[in-house]
């Protein structure tokens, strides 16, 4: 399985969903995504808007799948709850956890993309 | 009726020059302010949270109650979040903290903590946004994206600004933007520099090297071609007034506070040939402040222990992702901000079995999923206050609108008194 | 409310009222002195085997401000030698080199002081030194407004217009909330923002001005706004071998004008190396004692680690490449800088013992109606180290215990081991409270005549004058004890601010300055001046003709 490299971090359509409010379809729209180079999505059989699978060490989630100007290898999900199924809490003794250039894997789904209470229920349930 | 001049409550940038239209007790338009900031403002009455235990709503009294029973009780409490409330707020919580013996952190911890780390070992020289915009000619952006999360930078302080000395403007200036992958804010850059993920420290140790006069035996430095990286010396070598903005590229991944340490000793070598500051590009209104407030009553940032009764500083240790993943504390007491929604999945698991009180103008995942929920009211549109922006520079953001509920500041004012005199 | 008090059977002394240890009683209503006290529900305080004297006044102490933080952020290592446990209603904090607020505070009226003066701010964040003095608790606190790099000053002068300049400067003292002028380095700072050090006051700078020309406005403004204190002046080449020129040239410059050198001490030092280090304390104290009109306070050094910050931007990145240690700075726009690096005095360091012998021969040779004690904290040393200075103007043995310590080398560049003066407990007390009150034009401090603040301080009376003073029995602050048995035993109370009323508003400002203002600064104008929010409690001082 082709092993890529996950970073994580602000976008502004996440900056401006936030406003109308965390458990809203237009924050799950603008979150609940992963960035990825045109070429990786072709390898792995993933079209824009598909569903896919995605894992690291740390959990597993799923969310939709979108055409991003990144390098091949490279996977970019905007900050939040989904992208935060995949980080864990070891900082490392510095007190930031990694939240860039986490090793990941993806593959697609049948599966719909898990909304805000499946995430909540993830995390609650513990390790995937 | 129109207002002007309003303080945004939104990012680092704490623009000033926002114009709000108010009818009929609500905001019905926003000029100048970017898109986040447009939507914060017009969305400034959309889903707001309600007093509520247990999910059930009940009076603020009763919550407020119910919050003072877990604190006044707690052993050890986390107080956490304080970057997008008021100074007024901050004050209140570390008398609570320091009152109750908790720990408090504050949002830095999983953003700029490594700078701060950082500056413990090199100091930092930096300077206000108005130097930018007067002084600047060469400008770094390092593992920063502002066009995505501070969105007028560019256009209202750093890069297109005419200042005193940079008449200019964008023409005067060459922007240098390093980052793994080509962002919107790389894409208009003069000089664009992808560097391997996790590797900026070998990178700007290799330039510190050769400013001191080495020559790189390696064709290649993480990623980056040695011809490529004595450009951009030359370039840095070349301002009048250099500015290095570090963002979230290198305080997030491998090497964390190293990174900026690299990257500030390259600045304050670069000092001894020309004039360089650093700024780091602080993602909340008043993260700032928060690091301020906390700074000078306890002589730390983030990150402090109080059950000794008095501060103790260590991160990774009193640092909140931390105190959740080695289960230290027994309760924990959110205040503007959503560690639910940002924290590590473990660590919000831990949270999540705690009994946790959220203090928060909005339904926030984590005043979603709390025990306790104390509705506030936002500061910068029902409540004035002080924020400070990403360089210190302290700003009283305005009231605009009446709302029935209480500010932070109230609340745990409120809660202060009544653990006080119990 | 009326709290009416009485002390009695002390040995008062009121140096500016010529009382000099008499047997007197003092009273006191409603946080005022007043000529009587008969009620019977007065407070009575037995001052017996006790000095009562005006509580001590700071004329010079960075103790409030984004460079505190920025230099607290750099030295945890410093807090944590020196951490502060909470105690019943005292808050916890951190002391050494950069105390904490509340700290800070406390440890200030334990050493009998009721006002305190923060020398150094940024009209542009004086919010932030106001949110750090409202968190100290019960003591007075004014600030001074740092001008002598103000770009839009520069710009009016050099455009030949005077008067706006004054008026901006005037406009800018009242709008900042401060209370008195400061110039650090003229020109200094702001050349170099550009990498030049400049050390002139009549050359042109980088920018297009000349320093004097700016410091000569300054006292102008001082002139006509009838400013209590005068311009307070950082002026050029501190810390560096040959700076006695500086100073003396300074003096000369302005000789007619009402005037403060600060920390003069670092500007005393001769030699035209560090090898040739020595003190011309006696040359330049001899120029100062021509001119009455000009007082200084010493910025005393004290053997210790502490933590140098000035608005001095150059020479702090100069001593950051002497001392290899870390450096912070912040260029503020249009307006000044702040640098800042730790720094720890050596006994055994030639240059260390010069400095050190320095602000004490100032002190000994101008008295204490010219020359206070500071240390110019935390840049000399730590404010508390206050009882070991008082110690050393006071005995003569206590200095010799020191230069004992000093490199042999030393006594050929010093000349302290010469002077046998030793400060009397009355000249002390000048020193410490009637002397910065009177040079601070603060008429309500300093002394316990009818209609003072009844700030008051009293001392266990001891054999020695050092032991006297470091023996604070009990502190009045507007009248209610709040150090009594020489603890703390009330700091809820919120002290005053004490800011100037130049009577300008914004319409005295020209189009032209709002232009410059909103070209050139990064905030909007009307977000630009300090809010009253910020002056919980204030004590106004109205100034300037009302009919300009």
């Amino acid at each position: 399985m082709k092993e890529f490299c996950l970073i994580t971090g602000r976008t502004a359509r996440q900056g401006i969903a936030l406003h109308a409010g965390k458990t809203t379809e237009s924050y799950e729209k603008d979150v609940a995504v992963i960035f990825l180079n045109e070429e990786d999505m072709q390898e792995l059989g993933i079209e824009d808007g598909m569903s896919v699978l995605l894992r690291t060490d740390f959990g597993k989630v799923v969310v939709r799948a979108a055409k991003g100007n990144l390098p091949k290898g490279m996977a970019f999900m905007p900050y939040g709850p989904w992208a935060n199924l995949l980080t864990s809490s070891n900082t490392h003794g510095v007190g930031m956890p990694d939240l860039k250039g986490l090793k990941l894997y993806i593959s697609p789904t049948e599966e719909e993309i898990w909304d805000w209470k499946r995430v909540l229920e993830e995390v609650k349930k513990g390790e995937n | 009726m129109r207002i002007e001049n309003v303080v945004c409550p939104f990012c680092g940038c704490l623009c000033d020059d926002i114009a709000v239209e108010i009818e009929n007790g609500k905001i019905k338009s926003v000029a100048k302010a970017c898109g986040i900031g447009r939507s914060l403002f017009m969305k400034h009455d959309e889903d707001l949270s309600f007093p509520s235990i247990g999910g059930r709503r009940v009076s603020l009294e009763d919550a407020i109650e119910k919050a003072v029973d877990i604190l006044g009780r707690s052993k050890h409490a986390l107080i956490y979040g304080l970057s997008s409330t008021s100074i007024e707020a901050h004050r209140k919580a570390l008398e609570l903290a320091e009152l109750i013996g908790a720990s408090i952190d504050q949002t830095s911890s999983i953003c700029h903590g490594p700078t701060a780390l950082a500056v413990h070992q090199t100091g930092i020289p930096t300077c206000t946004l108005g130097e930018i915009k007067n002084r600047a000619d060469v400008l770094v952006f390092w593992g920063s994206n502002p066009l995505e999360s501070h969105q007028r930078h560019y256009e209202r302080y750093s890069l297109f600004p005419k200042g005193m000395f940079t008449p200019e403007g964008r023409k005067g200036r060459k922007l240098v933007v390093v980052d793994v992958r080509q962002t919107p804010s790389a894409k208009m850059a003069d000089m664009f520099i992808k560097v391997n993920p996790g590797e900026d420290y070998e990178v700007l140790n290799a330039l510190r090297y050769m400013l001191k006069g080495g020559e790189l035996a390696a064709s290649e430095i993480g990623g980056v071609r040695v011809e490529d990286l004595r450009k951009l010396l030359d370039v840095m070598l070349s301002a009048k007034y250099g500015v290095v903005f570090i963002g979230m590229g290198l305080t997030m991944t491998r090497g964390k506070y190293h990174n900026v340490e690299a990257a500030i000793s390259l600045v304050v070598e670069l000092n001894a040939h020309t004039r360089w500051s650093v700024v780091a590009m602080r993602g909340h209104y008043n993260v700032k402040g928060a690091a301020s407030s906390l700074l000078w009553q306890t002589g730390y940032p983030f990150g402090i222990n109080f059950s000794l009764g008095y501060p103790r500083y260590s991160p990774g240790e009193y640092t909140a992702v931390d105190l959740l993943r080695r289960k230290e504390v027994d309760c924990v007491l959110v205040i503007a901000s959503d560690p639910v929604a940002n924290f590590p999945r473990d660590a919000v698991k831990v949270m999540l079995e705690l009994p946790l009180i959220a203090i928060d103008p909005k339904l926030s995942l984590t005043a979603v999923s709390a025990d306790v929920v104390i509705p506030t009211a936002q500061v910068g549109i029902y409540v004035e206050g002080t924020a400070y922006r990403m360089d210190g520079v302290p700003l009283r953001v305005k009231k605009l609108l009446d709302s029935s509920y209480p500010s932070d500041e109230e609340v745990l004012g409120e809660i202060l008194k009544r653990i006080k005199g119990a | 409310m009326s709290e009416a008090l009485i002390i009695k059977n002390g040995l008062v002394y009121d140096p500016l009222n010529e009382v000099r240890g008499e047997k007197k009683e003092i009273y006191v209503r409603d946080g005022k002195i007043v000529e009587k006290v008969e009620e019977p529900g007065a407070t009575v305080i037995d001052a017996s085997g006790m000095i009562v004297a005006p509580a001590n006044i700071e004329i010079h102490s960075h103790i409030a401000g984004p460079k505190l933080n920025a230099a607290r952020l750099m030295r945890p290592e410093d807090h944590a030698k020196d951490p502060v446990r909470r105690k019943e209603k005292l808050r916890s904090g951190s002391g050494f080199s950069i105390p904490t607020t509340f700290t800070t505070a406390y440890r200030y009226l334990l050493l009998g002081y009721s006002t305190l003066m923060e020398p150094a701010v940024p009209p542009l964040k004086a919010r932030h030194a106001l949110d750090e003095l409202e968190d100290m608790p019960v003591v007075d606190k004014g600030m001074y407004i740092l001008m002598g790099n103000n770009n839009i000053i520069f710009h009016l002068i050099k455009r030949g217009d005077r008067k706006a300049a004054k008026y901006f400067a005037g406009w800018l003292l009242k709008a900042s909330a401060g209370y008195a002028i400061k110039v650090v380095n003229p020109g200094g700072t702001d050349s170099w923002k550009w990498g030049k050090v400049f050390n002139s006051l009549s050359e042109e700078t980088p920018w297009g001005i000349k320093p004097v020309e700016v410091v000569n406005l300054l006292n102008e403004v001082v002139e006509e706004f009838s400013l209590p204190h005068p311009v307070h002046l950082h002026t050029y080449n501190l810390g560096i071998p040959g700076s006695y020129k500086a100073a003396l040239d300074t003096i000369e410059a302005f000789k007619d004008s009402k005037l403060h050198l600060t920390h003069l001490q670092y500007f005393c030092y001769g030699g035209d190396s560090w090898a040739t280090f020595r003190s011309e304390s006696l040359k330049v104290a001899e120029k100062l004692s021509n001119y009455g009109n000009i007082t200084a306070d010493m910025g005393q050094i004290i053997f210790e680690d502490t933590t140098t910050m000035t608005a001095d931007t150059p020479w702090e990145y100069k001593l950051h490449k002497l001392s290899g240690n870390r450096w912070s700075s912040a260029d503020v726009e249009m307006e000044t800088g702040s640098g800042i690096v730790p720094y720890r005095y050596k006994m055994s360091n030639l240059v260390n013992a010069v400095q050190w012998a320095v602000g004490l021969e100032l002190a000994l040779l101008l008295g204490p109606w010219r020359m206070f004690m500071t240390t110019d904290n935390p840049n000399g040393g730590p404010f508390y180290f206050y009882p070991q200075v008082i110690r050393w103007l006071t005995s003569v043995d206590a200095r010799n215990e020191i230069i004992k310590k000093l490199p042999s080398r030393a006594r050929k560049r010093i000349h302290l081991h010469k002077m046998d003066r030793e400060f009397s407990l009355e000249e002390m007390i000048i020193m410490l409270s009637a002397g910065p009150a009177k040079a601070l034009g603060l008429k309500n401090k300093g002394h316990l005549g009818v209609g003072a603040d009844a700030d008051i301080v009293l001392y266990a009376k001891k054999d020695d004058v050092a032991d006297t003073l470091s023996s604070v029995r009990y502190l009045l602050k507007e009248g209610k004890v709040v150090v009594r048995d020489g603890k703390i035993v009330e700091a809820d109370s919120i002290g005053r601010i004490i800011r100037v009323d130049t009577g300008l508003d914004d319409s005295a400002l020209s189009s032209e300055i709002m232009d410059l203002f909103d070209r050139f600064y990064s905030i909007s104008f009307s977000n630009y001046k300090v809010e009253n929010a910020y002056l919980k409690r204030e004590e106004v001082i109205s100034c300037g003709v009302s009919n300009r």
